[in-house]
Order: structure tokens, then C-alpha cells, then sequence
């Protein structure tokens, strides 16, 4: 690989032992895609945030990284952890859990990340400008940073994102080069429009083509529709770019007229449907994933005043980030009576296997990762629908 | 980066660090897994969660992190593991080659692995092809090398020989058929036999009439159709493989 002379001798340790281990790390990674070179980046975002995903050993290497000084150059936020910091009691975690959960919190602010802790960063604190490369984890919010705002990210892991932080760069190969954001096969879809009917098309597409980057015609997704898209190709799925005709930043950029088209209608959505769906019989419903918006809390609290919740035997939760959950205090008041609304956590980084064995989402990614992380049935149905359960 | 010495752990299929290793003990947890503790730890190719990245680390804590890792092909878990835990990594390397068992040296630095009291030996192995199909030598019992299997016209390269001109010999040694230029080089392979790595060059002749005259080395012979090689069994390792590649080309 080119290494500039400053990078070189970061990568001979003649910069300090923290920097010389990230530069290893994104050399390393580089090589195994080829890269050429490094290239710049604008920000990151970080994944391995929850104490039961990355367990004693992320926790000790956090610990060792923040002992070698290691700082990031770079903005940089942190996905969703295990639990609410004020309210994990209502989400039944332990002592033990909590304080290794505040541990690593804290670690992460001590390397200068923001730890406001959402899988949505880009409708918080971190958002990437058009044409921007930036060093992403988190299968979902990465795939809307590259497809909805054109933003160029390969799908980093925790500690390659955090390498990328601290240097400032990252390997320069895939989504950050032109070639390989062209679509590879083109879906024409038949949907109708509903965010839940996005969870659905997007389980469709990652099950009917895996990875690639899928160029959508006959839909016009707003950005809560795009995040759920995202959320489940990537989950259901490995993609992480795909274009939307008329809708995304780099569609007009391709001729597609050579590229196979794939039809999703009706039956796939019905495939896609059966497959997420395990139980008709749940004990908790958590929404927000990926975290709700501002749009979403007050079309839920819409939907939702003036009725009452009378299954007491159904928990109800609503998962956000810290800064959204902030910003509409009215609407989140009318959620509160029916199930806490819990900032920078979700259902699949919680440690619920244990508490729940049956959990009602309407989302396709929850779908997929409550079963294998979570141990859970699910039940993946629209919000309206779930909330019939508890009316 | 970096060197190490021991013993090798080898596992045949892909691995995962998450589920697959105790992070305390260094104990793991797949059939006929043993300890990887300061071993050599070789196996075809990471697979799982990218928490597995985050077990490495944990081994390393504990005290029971491998000496070095080999992979056939390295992929970002166990990459970012072995930076991370600082264990030498090496990849693009024939783990075939490598027993359970052996004394290796790794060499992350510039990406070598010396098997320690192996020696690596040249030798050519000639397909002789007539009508489609190929001749396979029965070898004796009492070889030394390979025993009691079927094998191309193969034999060991002598000093100051060029395989081609080793072939050539061999043939006419093991056939009495006298060959001209092969029709087909194939690409060099390995395989290993004991403490032997047989460093092999393929050579494909298409001949029009053979008649073979055995000698000493062989018991039997047979020609063989080519395109029923893929389920032939009771050859010399990657017999099938050399075969099938030289074809294509």
C-alpha cells in the first residue's frame, strides 16, 4: 500500500503506540481489500457500544485504548448501548450489567467520542455532507449515509471505525471509489408507501439478492422510510449502498437499461412477511429500530392519545436517541403512559433474553437479529397493528 | 506483525472466535479442538460475529492468546483481533501443508511459515494422455513414498535436472515411452507427505499410441478415462486437481 510519509511514520510508531496500533489496524484491513492508499475522512461512527455485545474482553480493550491516550481527530458518535442510563431499572437490568454499560459509556467520552449513542446519528449530531468520505459502522445507518445523502463509507467494524477515528483516515477501496457504487441490479417495486411496507421490501431485496447495490424504481421514500429500507437490506441482507430513481443524490449518475430487473410485489412482501414473523403472541413491543424520529414519536402519540393501554401484561417500549427524545417533550408525555421512552438503547442491544422470550417489532432488522441475538420469537407487524395487542 | 515459535492447533473448517474458544482457559470449543494457548493456531478462514475480534482480545487479557494465527485467506474478524491482541497473523498460506502438531515458525513481518524438520523436495508428475484417457501407476507396497496408490508418471528431480528434463527421464525410466515438449506446464503444487513437502511440476503429453513397459518402481498400470478422474480415489494426493487444471488450460 502508498503510505505518505506521515503515515509512514505513524505506522513505525514514531507518533505514540496508540496511533501506530490504529494505523496497523486500517493497513491490515486495507490489504485485505486491496486498497491502494488511505483517504481522508470526515467523521465516524462507531459500533460495539453494549456491554452484551462486546462483553469483558471490548471492555478491557477500550480500557487498554483510552490508557494509551488514544484520542479521535475526527467527529465521532457511538451506537445505541444496553440500557437507558437513568431508566435501565425499568428495563429489568441488573447492577452488575449497568455498571459495566456506564463503564464503557464513559470510556468512549474519554477518546473524545460523542456519546449521545444512537444507530440515527445523521438525524442528530453526526451528519455527512454529499460526496463526503467518513469511516462508518453500523450496517444501517452507514447504508443511508451512502445512499440517501451520497456519502461513501465501506461497512466498517468496531475497533477498524474507531482505527479510522483516531487516525482521521481509513483504507481507500469499495464504496469510497466510483466503480463500485454503480447498481448491480435493478428492483422494480410495488409497495403501498407505508413505513412498515419499506421493513418488508427491504427483507425482500436482501433475501432475493444478498449483497450488491440494488437501484430502486417506483417508490419515493422520505427519510423515515429510507431508514427502515436501509436497516433491513443490511440486516436481511449485506447491502450497503443502493440508488432510488428520482429520490437518491447519485441516481442520475447511471444507465441501468443493461442491468437485470428483479419485480417485488405482493408475493415477495408476503415471503418477506412469513419469514419474520414467529409468534402471534408477545410480552414485550419495542419500536425504534433503527431509533424513531421526531416524525415517527408524534405519529405514534397521534395515533395514540386519548386511548388506553389496557393489556398491563404487554410492555410496551419506545427506543430513541437522547437528542430526539429531547426535542418533542409533548408527544413523548402521551407515549409515557403507555411503555417508557428510552434514549440511545433498543431492543436488540438490551440484554432481554432472560426477561422476555416473545417480542412484537415493526421492524424488519429487529426481525431478523431478535431471534439470533435475543433469543426471542418475533412478531413483525405495523405499529398499528402491534398496538392493537395493548388497546 | 511480529515473530513466533510453538506448536500448531489445527482445525480444518472455518472458525469462530465467538462461541468457538473459551476466553479464559484458551480451551476450544469445536470437535477435536484441544488448546490454543501460546499455539500456533491454523485454520482455513475466519467466519461469525465481529465480536469475535473482541475474544481475541479477551484470550490475550487471560494469558491464553495464541502464539500466532495462520489463515488460508484473512478476512476483517480475525484481522482486526490479531492488531488488536497483537498476535502475529499470517496469511495466503497452503494450511494444507501444515499438520496438527508440527513445530512452525511464524514470521508475521514478512509473512512466512517454516515448518520446523520438514524438507521440501522437487519432483515432476506427468499426465500421459491417449484417447482421453490418462495412465495411473500402481505403486508397490513397500514405497517409500506414497505406498500402495496410483500415481501420474512421477518421480524426484535430480541435481542439475530441469523438471522438464526430469519428467522426460522419469517417463522413460518408469514407461519405456519416449516423450518430445509436454503439451501442457502446469502451475507448481504442494503437497504434504510426512515430513516431506513434495514441491511438484505438473507436465500434461498427448500421445497418439503408448505402450507401457513397467519397471521395478510400479506394479501395475491402467489407463484411466479423464473425465471420470473427479471420483477416482485411490490416487496420490491432488492427483484429481492436477489433472483437471492442466486440461483446462
Amino acid at each position: 500500500m502508498d503510505l505518505t510519509r506521515e503515515e509512514e511514520s505513524i505506522f513505525n510508531g514514531e507518533q505514540g503506540e496508540g496511533a501506530q496500533k490504529a494505523m496497523e489496524l486500517v493497513v491490515a484491513l486495507g490489504k485485505i481489500y486491496e486498497a491502494q492508499d488511505l483517504i481522508d475522512i470526515t467523521s465516524a461512527h462507531l459500533s460495539g457500544a453494549s456491554y452484551k455485545t462486546i462483553g469483558d474482553g471490548g471492555l478491557k480493550y477500550l480500557d487498554d485504548m483510552v490508557k494509551s491516550g488514544a484520542k479521535v481527530s475526527v467527529p465521532s458518535t457511538l451506537n445505541p448501548v444496553g440500557m437507558d442510563r437513568e431508566r435501565w431499572k425499568e428495563m429489568h437490568i441488573t447492577p452488575q450489567f449497568a455498571e459495566k454499560q456506564l463503564k464503557i459509556i464513559d470510556l468512549y467520552g474519554k477518546m473524545g467520542i460523542k456519546t449521545t449513542c444512537s444507530c440515527t446519528p445523521y438525524m442528530g449530531d453526526n451528519v455527512p455532507s454529499f460526496g463526503d468520505h467518513v469511516a462508518w459502522a453500523e450496517s444501517s445507518a452507514l447504508s443511508f449515509v451512502n445512499s440517501y445523502i451520497g456519502a461513501r463509507t465501506n461497512r466498517e467494524g468496531g475497533p477498524g471505525a474507531l482505527a479510522a477515528a483516531i487516525l482521521g483516515k481509513t483504507a481507500n477501496y469499495g464504496l469510497h471509489l466510483d466503480e463500485n457504487r454503480k447498481p448491480t441490479v435493478v428492483i422494480d417495486a410495488d409497495i403501498d408507501g407505508s413505513v412498515f411496507s419499506y421493513s418488508m421490501l427491504g427483507q425482500a431485496v436482501g433475501m432475493a439478492i444478498g449483497g450488491g447495490v440494488p437501484y430502486f424504481r417506483g417508490i419515493k421514500p422520505v427519510v423515515e422510510d429510507a431508514k427502515t429500507l436501509s436497516a433491513a437490506m443490511a440486516a436481511a441482507g449485506s447491502v450497503a449502498l443502493y440508488h432510488v430513481e428520482g429520490v437518491t443524490p447519485e441516481a442520475g449518475n447511471f444507465d441501468v437499461s443493461d442491468l437485470d430487473v428483479i419485480h417485488i410485489g405482493k408475493k415477495e412482501l408476503q415471503e418477506a412477511y412469513d419469514k419474520l414473523n414467529t409468534t402471534d403472541d408477545v410480552q414485550l413491543i419495542a419500536l425504534g429500530c433503527p431509533h424513531l424520529s421526531v416524525k415517527e414519536i408524534h405519529d405514534i402519540a397521534m395515533f395514540l392519545k386519548g386511548k388506553k393501554k389496557r393489556n398491563k401484561d404487554v410492555e410496551v417500549w419506545f427506543c430513541t436517541s437522547s437528542i430526539i427524545r429531547d426535542q418533542c417533550p409533548e408527544d413523548v408525555r402521551i407515549l409515557e403512559e403507555f411503555g417508557p421512552v428510552l434514549a440511545d438503547t433498543c431492543m436488540v442491544v438490551a440484554p432481554i433474553e432472560g426477561i422476555f422470550q416473545r417480542t412484537g417489532t415493526n421492524s424488519a432488522k429487529a426481525g431478523n437479529y431478535l431471534p439470533t441475538l435475543c433469543s426471542q420469537k418475533a412478531m413483525c407487524r405495523d405499529i398499528t397493528k402491534l398496538m392493537d395487542v395493548i388497546l | 506483525m511480529g515473530k513466533a515459535t510453538g506448536k500448531v492447533v489445527k482445525l480444518n473448517d472455518a472458525f469462530s472466535f465467538l462461541g468457538g474458544v473459551d476466553a479464559s482457559t484458551g480451551e476450544l470449543k469445536v470437535e477435536d479442538g484441544g488448546n490454543i494457548s501460546n499455539k500456533i493456531f491454523v485454520f482455513p478462514k475466519g467466519k461469525g460475529s465481529t465480536v469475535g475480534s473482541f475474544v481475541m482480545y479477551d484470550l490475550m487479557v487471560h494469558g491464553k492468546a495464541p502464539a500466532a494465527v495462520i489463515n488460508r485467506s484473512a478476512e476483517t474478524i480475525v484481522t482486526t483481533g490479531a492488531v488488536i491482541a497483537s498476535i502475529p497473523m499470517v496469511d495466503n498460506i497452503d494450511v494444507d501443508l501444515i499438520c496438527n502438531g508440527d513445530e512452525v515458525v511464524v514470521d508475521g513481518d514478512i509473512g512466512t511459515v517454516d515448518i520446523k524438520g520438514v524438507k521440501c523436495i522437487g519432483a515432476v508428475s506427468s499426465a500421459l494422455i491417449v484417447d482421453d484417457k490418462v495412465l495411473l501407476l500402481k505403486r508397490p507396497k513397500t514405497a517409500r513414498s506414497f505406498p500402495d496408490v496410483q500415481s501420474l508418471v512421477a518421480g524426484k528431480i535430480e541435481p542439475g535436472e530441469t523438471p522438464e528434463e526430469a519428467a522426460k527421464r522419469e517417463i522413460f525410466e518408469e514407461t519405456q515411452i519416449v516423450v518430445d515438449k509436454p503439451n501442457v506446464s502446469g502451475p507448481k503444487i504442494y503437497v504434504r507427505e510426512g515430513d516431506v513437502i513434495w514441491e511438484v511440476y505438473p507436465f500434461m503429453y498427448k500421445l497418439s499410441a503408448a505402450k507401457p513397459v513397467l519397471n521395478h518402481e510400479n506394479v501395475s498400470y491402467e489407463w484411466f478415462p479423464v473425465e471420470e478422474m473427479k471420483s477416482k480415489k485411490t490416487t496420490v494426493a491432488k492427483t484429481n486437481e492436477i489433472v483437471a487444471e492442466m486440461l483446462k488450460m
